[in-house]
């Protein structure tokens, strides 16, 4: 029964139902199912099938916002729950897209796709100055910072961020990422990781924890 | 000894030239390639007339554009548009928020709004001094792109799901105003309208074919009722949108450089010229060897075939003249 109501669950996040999510969520909270449970077995499963999706090229960007749309939806009913049970998030990371750059669909679907596996995500915007991001690292301890870039004028950016940062915080891990940014770039440029698109991002981040 | 438009006639009707006709898109680069900033270049048809005729003579290029920036359009309707010396120009507020908004848009006079009157006079400008001689490409943004520029790319995104009534009444709007514009631009003496509408690739080919396929097919038919051709750009990977695209009807497909240029032949036919595609990071990045010989082997892959050499995307602002050079060469090289 338990389990059911969890895949239904999942299932709706997956299709980005946002209103049947949030009763679903209550319902399940109401049958006692632990709130970890719920975000384990129901959330991050969801959003780790629309992020494999994604990276299949059988969900696009809409299918994602909307799926993270409705997996927030039921975050709003969850947290308090978490808290209260001392549920810790599975890390933090923060990110942004560097200075001169305004794009950031990427980068927002980079911050969906780590939510969505239980991280706590420091979305500091676009167009971040390398002190901005240093100040968010000293303010909340990451395990990772993700940089994203659109442009090849921006791109060159990254450097400045990932020289500061390894200056002061060395143990911080950096992942890049953005259309005109490849792997070869990343080396280059002293990051830790490449992801070449959103759902690979979290990937590069669990193979950079366990490396 | 024919002329450039003449040469690009020739690659429509299948009578294929001796060269393979070379088109990068040029913006950033060929601003400072003239010593001018990229926001020059976006506010001044002048300026960006004459970056794009210096990049012509030097380059030996076989069209001219009016491309620059996706905010043209969104500037005739309101939106505060703001220069930036070295990127593109900002849109600093979205002015449509709600299906009020949309009903209260005002469709613009493109030949009193300031940004849209600009390229036209560009187009005006360049019938001036090639004498018609040359292809000159006007530009517009596509409904779903000028959706995103007004509402917001996140927003019309989820919208397309949540709320498809929204997003249909806004691409109707901008429809009016895409057609008035691309007419214009015809009217100026522009031969060929190349439609923006980067954003498709990041939709599904259901929801191309639901909301955008026939819009594309609407502005596409009305151009070619003006005379002119159509070209049309799509950035990104749009391998998944190829076989609807076979049906909108444009003259030219740009392909971005994730696209399997052979894959994408197979699929559209060989009545459709195909543009492209070396990764613009390439083009930046590699040696003038290297860019040759990846020309080369896209040429070759078109042989006999309606294609236009160009990068996936824009020629990066840093990219080597001598790279750009390299692409020429293999274009006069490595004939059809």
């Amino acid at each position: 029964m338990n389990q059911e109501l969890l895949d239904n669950l999942s299932e709706q996040v997956q299709k980005g139902k946002a209103e049947e999510v949030a009763i679903l969520t209550q319902k399940a909270l109401d049958n006692h199912i632990a709130p970890d449970k719920i975000l384990d077995e129901a959330l991050i499963k969801a959003m780790t099938i629309v992020g494999d999706k994604f990276k299949r090229n059988e969900a696009f960007v809409p299918e994602m916002l909307i799926a993270a749309r409705a997996m927030n939806k039921a975050l709003e009913i969850l947290e308090p729950e978490l808290v209260k049970t001392n549920v810790q998030n599975k890390g933090i990371i923060v990110i942004g897209t560097v200075k001169g750059d305004l794009h950031d669909i990427g980068k927002n679907l980079v911050g969906i796709m780590f939510k969505g596996v239980g991280y706590k995500v420091i979305d500091l915007g676009s167009n971040v100055t390398p002190d901005k991001f240093l100040e968010a690292v000293e303010a909340h301890q990451p395990n990772f910072v993700g940089l994203s870039a659109l442009l090849t004028t921006t791109m060159v950016h990254m450097k400045e961020v990932i020289d500061l940062l390894k200056s002061k915080h060395p143990e911080v891990k950096i992942i890049v990422g953005g259309a005109p940014v490849s792997d070869e770039f990343a080396r280059e440029i002293n990051a830790d990781g490449y992801a070449d698109d959103a759902a690979s991002a979290v990937a590069v981040a669990k193979s950079l924890l366990t490396s | 000894m024919k002329n450039k438009k003449q040469l690009f006639e020739q690659v429509v009707a299948g009578n294929l030239p001796e060269k393979t006709l070379f088109r990068p898109i040029l913006m950033h680069f060929a601003a400072r390639y003239s010593g001018h900033t990229y926001g020059e270049f976006a506010a001044d048809y002048h300026t960006l007339v004459a970056c794009n005729l210096k990049a012509l003579g030097d380059f030996d290029m076989d069209m001219v554009g009016l491309i620059s920036d996706p905010y043209r359009e969104t500037a005739a309707f309101g939106a505060p548009v703001k220069f930036i010396p070295e990127g593109v120009p900002i849109c600093e507020k979205l002015i449509v928020h709600t299906k009020d908004d949309i009903n209260n848009l005002k469709n613009p006079d493109v030949y009193k709004a300031e940004r849209t009157l600009d390229r036209i006079n560009g187009s005006k400008l360049y019938q001036e001094t090639l004498k018609g001689e040359v292809p000159v490409i006007g530009w517009i943004e596509g409904p779903l792109a000028e959706a995103c520029d007004l509402a917001g790319m996140s927003e019309i995104m989820m919208y397309l799901m949540l709320d498809p009534d929204f997003v249909n009444m806004l691409m109707d709007k901008v429809m009016i105003t895409a057609m008035d514009f691309a007419k214009a631009q015809i009217d100026a003496g522009c031969d060929i309208i190349g439609i923006g509408d980067a954003v498709c690739s990041q939709v599904s080919q259901e929801l191309y074919d639901d909301f955008v396929k026939a819009r594309h097919q609407e502005i596409i038919q009305f151009i070619h009722a003006q005379g002119a051709r159509v070209k049309l750009h799509i950035c990104g990977n749009i391998t998944h949108l190829l076989p609807s695209l076979k049906e909108v009807g444009m003259d030219i497909l740009d392909l971005d450089w994730q696209v399997d240029l052979m894959k994408a032949r197979e699929i559209v036919g060989e009545d459709v010229i195909l543009c492209g595609n070396i990764n613009p990071v390439d083009v930046q990045n590699k040696t003038e060897t290297q860019i040759f010989d990846a020309c080369k082997s896209l040429i070759q892959q078109q042989k006999d075939r309606k294609y236009i050499l160009s990068a996936g995307c824009e020629i990066t602002v840093n990219t080597p003249i001598e790279n750009l050079m390299a692409m020429r060469k293999a274009s006069l090289e490595n004939g059809i």
